[in-house]
Formats: structure tokens, sequence, C-alpha cells
């Protein structure tokens, strides 16, 4: 079940998806082979319908392959249960979602703990570690603000802490732009870049948007569920 | 991690104020409902057995074996004397009257009725029954022994007024018949035909000549401090006043039709709990239905992020908890408020006769403390309860669905 490279964050091999939609199949993802190494800030960009979201899924173990593996750290999850893929996901995955990220009944404190509070951390070192990463952050004033008082840049950024302060192995982050200008997702991704050359750790995007790809040192191409191109960025 | 979930689930709770304030309504009013019946139902009970057991009976009564069946007048209490004394050294009994009745007529100038004859001590009688406070016209026994008291029913139809005569014949104990004459002293007014119109009253000496007995009863009434204890099938009383040939018995044995109408309100009550928590309980699941639903994505991350599947259901079941807390305050609030209203003002059921009970007075709602508890306590554990299938629903959620469904 392990593999010996472990810097290697994340390894697929031949992972196939295929839906059923209305009884017809449809293959999301056909087949796709791809290697994440740690630290790395790679995009993976493709059209609408490509198959993004899904080979994200599939890599977080949101969703089960229909073919094919998934090594994350070196632990194959394929064929975790639903309850060791909860707590593989809880301790390794960081997410970043596009929207509605943040549970808005929660403050910004809170809602940066709740994974830190499903690990059973203590919580003097949940505080200190809220505070912490809030200053990386830059909110380290709206702690006790509840999401609906923040603006959407404001709110990804609560996100991204609340990805990052559990130090996953990975940050998974799906279209963390889509609803922001370009303006708060420039800062946005220069501020995910910092944290990532800071903390070194490792974060895969999926987007649309150029301001995310143009950041980002890999950019990788998907298209009708294959991938498609792999291009290496000079920054 | 419980202490954050249950702050999670009220903060989920108080998300959609409108919503939980009408949810909360809904329940209150089930329970409010319950509460003010049931109390409504022991003020009933309450009535029918005071009006059962203070009209007349008394909370229990010794006879000699087989007097209730056959009304032989030969069938006189065994040993009264001793029974006296006993009763009178017993700490259960509060008082107690001897009484002799025999089936009679009653004649007039013009008229002659069937009517049962009482005999009765008019000291210790008003102890026990209303005969005194039922008085309409004239006055009570005073112990003369040409004094009868009628009921007013039984005076119209045998055009009787105040200080005409009447004369009353009887069979005596050992052979033949007596009559004898009286003056009507009083016209009584219960509210029963029973006595109203079939029973004349005499005291029990008058009783005594015209029937031929002596220092002897068909009857002994007896009140206990409360009438509920004569619903004791095993007290004590009952075996120490029943030897061979007399027999004890309370009201619920004297009255079975009463008895079994209290069991029959039981019942009654019992099945609309039931079919009133269904309502809640359906109430509450499409309503956390409801929350689930539109709340599919955040439990999508919620279960991305590492959330079990026993914290998710949990969660929603806390949010039930939580609506049965509002909908339990809402409830008691408003189900004391009435209950404490009509325990005071009453209601009126304007005079009317059921299984021989009458409710010529209002109904008090009466608080039973010892089971008024159960409502809230049960529409709690009902709406917690009802908390369990869409928990257990969005706890199953597939993450990845979630999110793209609501999307």
């Amino acid at each position: 079940m392990n593999t010996s490279n472990t810097s290697n964050v994340i390894v697929t091999r031949g992972l196939k998806k295929t839906y059923h939609d209305n009884g017809v199949p449809v293959e999301a993802v056909r087949g796709i082979d791809f290697t994440l190494t740690e630290g790395e800030f790679t995009a993976i960009i493709g059209p609408s319908g490509s198959g993004k979201t899904t080979f994200l899924n599939l890599m977080a173990g949101l969703d089960t392959p229909t073919d094919g593996e998934v090594e994350l750290s070196g632990r194959l999850i394929s064929g975790m249960s639903g309850k060791e893929l909860s707590n593989y996901r809880r301790d390794n995955i960081g997410f970043i979602f596009q929207a509605y990220n943040l549970f808005p009944v929660l403050t910004v404190e809170e809602n940066i703990e709740y994974i830190m509070l499903l690990q059973g951390i203590h919580k003097k070192e949940r505080h200190e570690r809220v505070m912490e990463i809030l200053q990386q952050v830059e909110l380290e004033d709206y702690a006790d603000r509840l999401p609906s008082k923040l603006s959407g840049g404001q709110q990804q950024r609560v996100a991204v802490a609340r990805a990052m302060v559990s130090r996953p192995a990975l940050i998974i982050a799906d279209e963390p732009t889509a609803n922001l200008d370009s303006k708060t997702s420039g800062d946005l991704l220069d501020m995910m870049k910092r944290l990532n050359q800071e903390t070194g750790m490792t974060f895969l995007f999926s987007t649309h948007d150029e301001i995310v790809m143009k950041r980002a040192r890999k950019v990788v191409t998907i298209r009708d569920g294959l991938l498609f191109k792999t291009a290496e960025s000079a920054l | 991690m419980f202490k954050k979930l249950m702050m999670l689930s009220w903060r989920n709770v108080m998300r959609n104020k409108r919503r939980t304030i009408i949810t909360g309504i809904a329940i209150g009013a089930g329970l409010a409902s319950l509460m003010f019946s049931d109390a409504l139902f022991v003020g009933m009970n309450a009535h029918m057995i005071e009006s059962t057991t203070r009209t007349w009976m008394g909370d229990a009564q010794i006879h000699r074996a087989g007097f209730r069946e056959t009304a032989r007048i030969s069938y006189t209490i065994e040993d009264p004397v001793r029974i006296q004394s006993m009763l009178a050294a017993d700490t259960l009994v509060v008082a107690s009257t001897g009484r002799l009745i025999s089936p009679a007529s009653l004649q007039s100038a013009m008229e002659m009725k069937p009517v049962t004859l009482m005999g009765v001590n008019h000291l210790t009688e008003s102890q026990i029954s209303m005969l005194e406070v039922a008085i309409d016209t004239g006055s009570y026994l005073s112990g003369d022994s040409m004094e009868i008291i009628i009921g007013h029913k039984l005076a119209d139809d045998m055009d009787i007024a105040l200080g005409d005569i009447a004369v009353i014949t009887a069979a005596m104990a050992d052979s033949g018949f007596a009559s004898r004459m009286f003056m009507v002293s009083g016209i009584c007014k219960f509210g029963s035909d029973q006595y109203d119109r079939y029973t004349a009253y005499v005291n029990i000496e008058s009783a005594e000549s015209l029937l031929g007995l002596k220092d002897e009863f068909h009857e002994i009434a007896i009140r206990f401090p409360d009438p509920m204890i004569a619903m004791n099938p095993d007290l004590a009383f009952y075996s120490t006043f029943s030897p061979d040939s007399n027999r004890a018995e309370g009201w619920p044995t004297l009255a079975p039709q009463i008895a079994s109408l209290l069991r029959m309100v039981n019942v009654s009550l019992t099945i609309m709990a039931l079919i009133l928590f269904g309502l809640v309980l359906f109430g509450i699941i499409n309503s956390l239905f409801m929350s689930v639903y539109e709340r599919m994505y955040e439990f999508g991350v919620m279960k991305a992020v590492g959330t079990s599947k026993f914290n998710i259901t949990a969660m929603v079941l806390l949010e039930a908890f939580w609506l049965g807390i509002v909908g339990s305050l809402i409830g008691v609030i408003l189900g004391f408020g009435l209950i404490e209203y009509y325990a005071t003002v009453g209601i009126n059921f304007g005079d009317i006769t059921f299984s021989g009970v009458m409710f010529d007075k209002p109904l008090y709602t009466i608080v039973d403390w010892s089971r008024i508890w159960i409502y809230p306590t049960a529409t709690l554990l009902f709406t917690t309860l009802a908390g369990l299938y869409p928990g257990i629903h969005a706890g199953n959620l597939n993450p990845s669905e979630a999110m793209r469904k609501s999307l």
C-alpha cells in the first residue's frame, strides 16, 4: 500500500470516473496519470465540463474512482472506507471552495478552528494557531466577526486560513477566485503564493482564471477528461 | 465537541428565526392543548368523583352482604354498634352516618308514587351528603318525627307543597305493612332525578318505627379525607369492615360507571396525545428536511473537511432538540396560562347531566403535578427523535454530490 517516494504528495494512476446522467454514462475522467510533488503551486485548467472538478474531487477522496488509484502522501486512498476517508481528508487535505466556503453561523475564529476541533486539539493551542494564521492572512482584527460581515476577498482569506491551519499535506482549491474581482483575486493569489513559499505547503487549484494561471508554477491542462498538457512556469 | 455541536445547532436553529418561531408555535400549540386537555379532564374527573361521592354516596359504604342486590329490609348491618365504634376509632374515617333504606309509596291527597324511603340521622348526614345544602325551600331535618323532605320534581309530580301532609307506606321488617303520616318540611333540589323524583327523606327514628327496626342500619356511608383513597382496592379499610356478613365497598365499586368513565377519559387523552405527537413529529421532520436541503452545500463542505457522519447526524438531532426546547417553552407558557385562567374562571357546560353526574357548576381545570410534566418531556423527546431521519440523511450525504447539487 505504501510507496517509496514520499516527496510525491499525490500520485494518480489510470484514474477514471464515469457518471450516469439519466442512465447515460458520462466519462468525466478517462484515465489520468498525474504526480504532484511537495511544495508545488499548481493550477489545473480546462474548459467547463473538461473534468477539472471531478479530477480534484477524486484526488481529495470526495468521490470514488470508477477505476485507477490515488495515492496521497504515500497512502492509497482508493480502497478506504467512508470513515477512514473522512479522517484522512480532515488530517491531510485543506479545502478552499469557490463560494459559501465558510459556516455562516460561526465567527472567523470558530470557522478556522473547526478542523482542529474535529482533530481534538486543545482549546489553547487552537486559539494560538488561529491567531497566528490570522496574522499571516492579515485578518487578526476580524476574529470575532461573522462571515456575513466580511467582503468576498476577506472570506476567501479566512477559507485559506482554515485550509492551512491544520497543516495538511495538500491544499486543494476549486476555483477559489471565481466570485472575486480581479484586484481581490490577485491579492488573494499573491498571499497564497507567499504562504506556499513560507510554509512549503503544496497547493493545487482548478481554475479558469488567468490571474491564477499566471501565478502558478505549473499549469496542467485537462481536456475531455484527459491530461492534455503540462507547462512549467519560469516564476 | 458536544458543547460546540450544541452551540452550532442552536445558531443554525436561530438562522431562520421566523421558521423557528412558527415551528415552535406549532409544537407549543399542540403541547398547550394537551396540557389544557389533561387539566380539564383532571378537573372533570374531580368533579365527577366529587359529585358522585359528595351528593349522596360518600367515599365508601358498608352494607349487609346481599342488601345492595336485593334491598331486603331484614338485611341490616351485623353488629352495628361495634362497627360504629370501629369507624370512630379509624383514623382514615373523617365522618360516617347510618341510614335505613326501604322501598315505599308516598301518598298525597290526590296521588301515590313509589319512592325510596331514606331514614337519615339529621346530625351526621350533613357531614356526608348534600341533603342539607340541597334544600331549596323549607328547612332541613331537625329530628322532629313528622318531618319529611322530598325532591322538587316529586313535589311537582304529586302537586305537594311545603306544609302539606303526605303518607308513607312501607313493608315492615318482620311482616306486614305500616303507614305513617308526615308533613313536608323541606323540598330539595339535587339536580338528579334519582334524588329529586324518586326519594323521600325522613329522620331515622321515624323510619325505624315505620319499618319496625331499632338501632339498625341498612347502610353506613363513610367519608375519607380524599375520595381518591377509595380507589385503592387493597385498602385495609375494605377488609377490616368486611367480616363474614358485612361488605365495605368504595365508590369505584358502588358506582362502576363512573370508574369506567374515568378510564375512558384517560384512554381518550392518551389517543389524543399520540395523534398530536404524531402530527408534531411529521411537522418537525418536514421543517428539518427543508433546513437540510437549504444547507446542502454547507453539509457538503462539512463532510469534505472531515466532519463525521455521527457529528452531522448529532448536529441535526440537536437542532431538533432546540426546536423542541423552543416549542416546549412556548407550550408550557401557553398551557399553564390557559390552565390558570380556566382554573379561576371555569367552563360552564350549562346544567347538563352525563352518566348520572350533574354538571351544574362550572368545570375548573386542575393540574395533576404527578403527570403534567410528561407532556413537555414527551414533546421534547418526540421532537428530538424527529431529527433522527433528516439527521441520518444529512450524515449520509456524499460531499461532492451535495456540493454539486446545490450549486
